[in-house]
Parts: structure tokens; C-alpha cells; sequence
């Protein structure tokens, strides 16, 4: 878990403060986006829970324990870090960053290398054909994996994500955050991750915090603020489609009714895909209900009466 | 030709003017690049030394050098010869490899860096892991012009007893006697190539491949 305890950040020869008394949990096991536009804060909260930047007031808890009173180089070896792809070190192979945290922690080299190769193969990557390559021999989202398996490489219990996909096309950049959750379902993380993407932050979050000048401004789930936004701030941030967003974040397995396992017939959807997803499908081919699979595993169906009810009550709680 | 029979007549001699110019501006080198390299990574590290120390290293590189070698000279404990050739060489080498370590070091990404400490390195390990490997390429700049650089003004030191290359050169303008200028000449850039040549072969070792790319775009 991380807590934040009222805590204020002036930077020195700056007259007003980019955090202001911020309260904020993170509870184990949780991402919590952090969201808003540059210069809100976001990114100093972050660096303040590793301790890049020292707060000027209030208190961080990592699991009950005051950071404050921990050796910033331990504190920092303890917590995955990920930084958009400048953070690989360009003059180490893959391999070396991502064997960087645990040579650090001085893991026997036999070791080491085995969890390089689970690590590598766990991101997606083709362990023999990336290990000996140098950053700038790499794609931007090869990148993107390494940053994030380096940062798992010690299997911290918390995770601290700077805009970590930021630097990659819109394609790849969807396809990383489907992977990452599906990590993340076996993983159970706890995770700060900062984007300035509303969407990107509906999708990773559990929970969302949106911060604008230094203040956090609202703090809930997702569906907390397509339905009941804040303020006009929040509102202007979240858009005007809220229905086809709370569409978008809710997932298949959520809404389906469960049912025995089957062949699957007709249309299908996967279980981790968004109820729009679903939606669409039906649109497209013109029926009322498709079949939701986990791999090849038929798991339940959704039908069209359930999306429509599933929108109109959360299109009531936003007009309540 | 006449070059190439001069030094075929004097094959015993300069051969040992070359061996003594040789080891000289290796020692030179070697002392230096420990002694600056230190220096270089202490003022990248406490930046309100750094002004001083690469304004001292500019006055030294001013000095003209027969009249630091011929200053030294006239020091009891250091006197003619060797020692005061090395130490107003050393002080020469000060400006271009204090200079290249410091630029180099400061010259690295410091996102870079930033994602280091972020991963929990110390500021040792920042320093030998991210700062020094990420500078070497400026800081072999800076070695091998040196190392050309001292090749050549290490001839100088003949006037303070040096038996070396430098005396080929002094003796034939002395002598009006061009092919032993020219056979001197030649030497010290075979020296100089060979010795810039040896520090290539250095970097390369020392310089990640992927860095180099980056040099290249």
C-alpha cells in the first residue's frame, strides 16, 4: 500500500507549490492513475514516492513503513521504476539493464540470468534475438518492454510508471497496456502510473487521481467519474461521450452472464475485452448477443439488453 | 634518400632518442591521465571548483614551454633532466584532459542518470556505471589530442638534458643540417601516430558499441 499524508511540495525559487497538501492511497495490489495536464503535479508526486524529490511537508508510507526513514538507494531498489524508453541505459546491452536491479542487490550471476530470460520471454520479447542488442538497435516498443521488465526484475511489490508508454505509435501503445494488464491480473502490483491520457488512465486505472495545479481534485474509480465528475474541470477532462466510456471501461467478464462451457457459435468476444468492444461486434454483424471466450473457453454471453441496461443506469447516477 | 641514409649511419642513436622520447610521453601519459582524470571526475562532482581548476589548467597550457622547462629546471630537487621534463609535461596535459573529463561527464543525458538513481544506484555507481562509461568517448577525445600534442612538445625538453628526438631537430637547425631536422621530424610523428594508434586501441575496448552508433549520427 501507498499513502500520502497531506503532503506539499514547494520547489526551491518557486513561489507557489506544484503539490499541495495531497492525501492519497494506494491500496495493495491497485494501479492508480494519476492524471491531469503538464505541470499539475503528477510527476512530482511520483518522484517524491521514490524519493527523487523530498517533500516539503507531510508524510509517504510504502506498507505502513515512513519512506522518509529509509535509505533512498534501498527504497528506490525496492519499487519498479518505468520512464518513457530514454530510461534504458544506451551503453548496456539488454541483458545488463535488465539485470541492472539485481546485480545492484548482488544476486548470484546464474540467478540472474535466469530471471533475465523468464523476464524477457514474460514481456513479449524473443529472449536470443534481443538480449545482446543495444537500446538504439531496438523498436520503440521493444523499449517499452525492456523499461518494463527491468522494472520487475526484483519482483517489488510496488511500481512506479512515468507516461510509460508514452513515446510509442497509438497501435503499439494499445497493445503494451492490454499486455501489461494481463501481467498485472498475475502480477498484483501496486502501481502509480502517471499519464496525461484520460483514456489511457480509464483503462489502466483501478482507481484515478486527477490532479490540476498541484491539488488533487477527485480521487475514485473510474466509473466514480464518468458518473459523478467533481467539478467542470473534471468534466471538460473526462468529455462529452461519458455513456461509450463507461462503456469502454467496463470489461465482457463483468457483465456477461456466465454459462456452461461450450463450443462458441456465432460472434465472439474475449473475456478481457471492453463491453464496447462487444457493442461493436453486434453492431457489425447485426445480432443481439455474443459469446464470451477466455482463450478458446466459452464462458459466458453478453446480450444487447444487458449493455443497454448497464448504460442507462449509469447514465441515471450521472444525471443524479 | 639522403633523410633515409642519416638515419641508417645513426641507426644506434636514434634509436635511443626514439626509445627515450617513447617512454617519456608514456610516463607523461600515464601520470597524467590518473592525475587529470581524478581531477576532471572531482570537479564534475564539486562544481564550484570547476571554474578554478580549468582556468589554472588554461594559464598552465599558456606557459610558453621552454620557459616552464627551463623554470624547473633551475629548482633544486627537480634540476635537469627527467623529472622536471615530466612534471612541466604533466601540467601541459592538464587543460585538453581535465577539460574532456569534465565536459564529458557533464555532457551526459541526465535523464539518464535520473533513471539510474530512480533504479537505485548510488551516487558511486551512478558515476562509474552511467557517467564515466557514457563519457568515454569525450574523454579519448581528449587523450589522444593530448597525447600528439605532448609527442610534440615533449621535443623541447632536449634543452633541459633530454636525450630525445627534440635533439635531432635542435642539433640540425644548429648544423644547418636539413636531413637530420627532417629524420628528427619524421620520428616524432611515427611516435605520435603510434602512441594515438595505442590509446585508439584503448577506446575501443573501453567505449560500449552502443554508444559508438551514437557518435556516428
Amino acid at each position: 500500500m501507498i499513502e500520502l499524508q497531506e503532503v506539499t511540495k514547494t520547489f526551491p525559487g518557486s513561489g507557489t507549490p506544484a503539490v499541495k497538501g495531497v492525501s492519497l492511497q494506494v491500496k495493495s495490489g491497485e494501479i492508480c492513475a494519476l492524471v491531469g495536464p503538464s505541470g499539475c503535479g503528477k510527476t512530482t508526486i511520483l518522484r517524491m514516492i521514490n524519493r527523487l524529490v523530498e517533500p516539503s511537508s507531510g508524510s509517504l508510507f510504502i506498507d505502513d513503513q515512513d519512506i522518509m526513514k529509509v535509505n533512498p538507494d534501498h527504497l528506490r531498489r525496492g519499487i519498479g521504476y518505468v520512464i518513457q524508453q530514454i530510461g534504458l541505459l544506451p551503453h548496456r546491452t539488454v541483458e545488463e539493464n535488465v539485470a541492472l536491479v539485481p546485480r545492484l542487490l548482488k544476486w548470484p550471476e546464474g540467478r540472474i540470468k535466469e530471471r533475465v530470460e523468464e523476464l524477457l520471454e514474460k514481456v513479449g520479447l524473443d529472449t536470443d534475438e534481443v538480449r545482446k542488442k543495444y537500446p538504439y538497435q531496438l523498436s520503440g516498443g521493444q523499449m517499452q518492454r525492456i523499461g518494463v521488465a527491468r522494472a520487475l526484475a526484483v519482483d517489488p511489490p510496488v511500481m512506479l510508471m512515468d507516461e510509460p508508454f508514452g513515446a510509442v505509435d497509438p497501435i503499439v501503445r494499445l497493445r503494451l497496456q492490454d499486455e501489461f494488464l494481463k501481467l498485472q491480473q498475475s502480477f498484483k502490483k501496486t502501481i502509480c502510473f502517471v499519464t496525461h491520457d484520460m483514456n489511457e488512465a480509464m483503462k489502466m486505472g483501478d482507481k484515478i487521481a486527477i490532479m490540476n495545479g498541484g491539488f488533487l481534485v477527485q480521487h475514485g474509480t473510474p466509473r466514480e467519474i464518468l458518473a459523478q465528475p467533481a467539478n467542470s474541470f473534471v468534466e471538460d477532462l473526462v468529455g462529452e461521450d461519458r455513456g461509450v466510456k463507461l462503456l469502454d471501461l467496463v470489461r465482457v467478464e463483468a457483465l456477461m452472464l456466465p454459462r456452461e462451457a461450450g463450443t462458441a457459435n456465432g460472434r465472439s468476444v474475449q473475456a478481457l475485452d471492453s463491453a464496447k468492444k462487444a457493442l461493436e461486434v453486434m453492431l457489425e454483424h447485426n445480432v443481439d448477443g455474443v459469446t464470451v471466450c477466455r482463450e478458446k473457453q466459452v464462458v459466458g454471453i453478453l446480450t444487447w439488453e444487458t449493455i443497454k441496461t448497464y448504460v442507462h443506469q449509469a447514465g441515471s447516477e450521472a444525471g443524479g | 634518400m639522403s633523410v633515409l641514409l642519416f638515419m641508417i649511419n645513426y641507426f644506434h642513436r636514434i634509436l635511443e632518442y626514439t626509445v627515450n622520447h617513447f617512454t617519456l610521453v608514456l610516463t607523461v601519459m600515464i601520470l597524467s591521465m590518473v592525475l587529470w582524470f581524478s581531477v576532471g571526475v572531482l570537479i564534475s562532482r564539486y562544481e564550484m571548483l570547476a571554474g578554478a581548476v580549468l582556468g589554472l589548467g588554461n594559464i598552465l597550457f599558456c606557459i610558453p614551454s621552454i620557459s616552464l622547462f627551463g623554470l624547473f629546471m633551475t629548482i633544486p630537487q627537480l634540476g635537469l633532466g627527467r623529472r622536471s621534463a615530466v612534471l612541466a609535461l604533466v601540467l601541459y596535459a592538464m587543460m585538453p584532459l581535465v577539460r574532456n573529463v569534465y565536459r564529458g561527464i557533464k555532457s551526459v543525458d541526465p535523464r539518464v542518470v535520473e533513471a539510474g538513481q530512480g533504479m537505485g544506484l548510488s551516487s558511486w555507481q551512478l558515476l562509474w556505471q552511467i557517467q564515466v562509461p557514457m563519457a568515454w568517448p569525450v574523454i579519448f577525445a581528449g587523450i589522444r589530442i593530448t597525447v600528439v600534442m605532448i609527442t610534440g612538445i615533449a621535443t623541447v625538453a632536449t634543452f633541459i638534458g633530454e636525450r630525445n628526438l627534440g635533439r635531432l631537430i635542435h642539433h640540425g637547425i644548429t648544423r644547418s643540417n636539413s636531413d637530420m631536422i627532417l629524420a628528427g621530424a619524421l620520428i616524432v610523428s611515427v611516435v605520435a601516430l603510434c602512441l594515438d594508434m595505442l590509446m585508439g586501441l584503448l577506446e575501443k575496448k573501453l567505449v560500449s558499441p552502443g554508444l559508438r552508433y551514437q557518435q556516428r549520427e
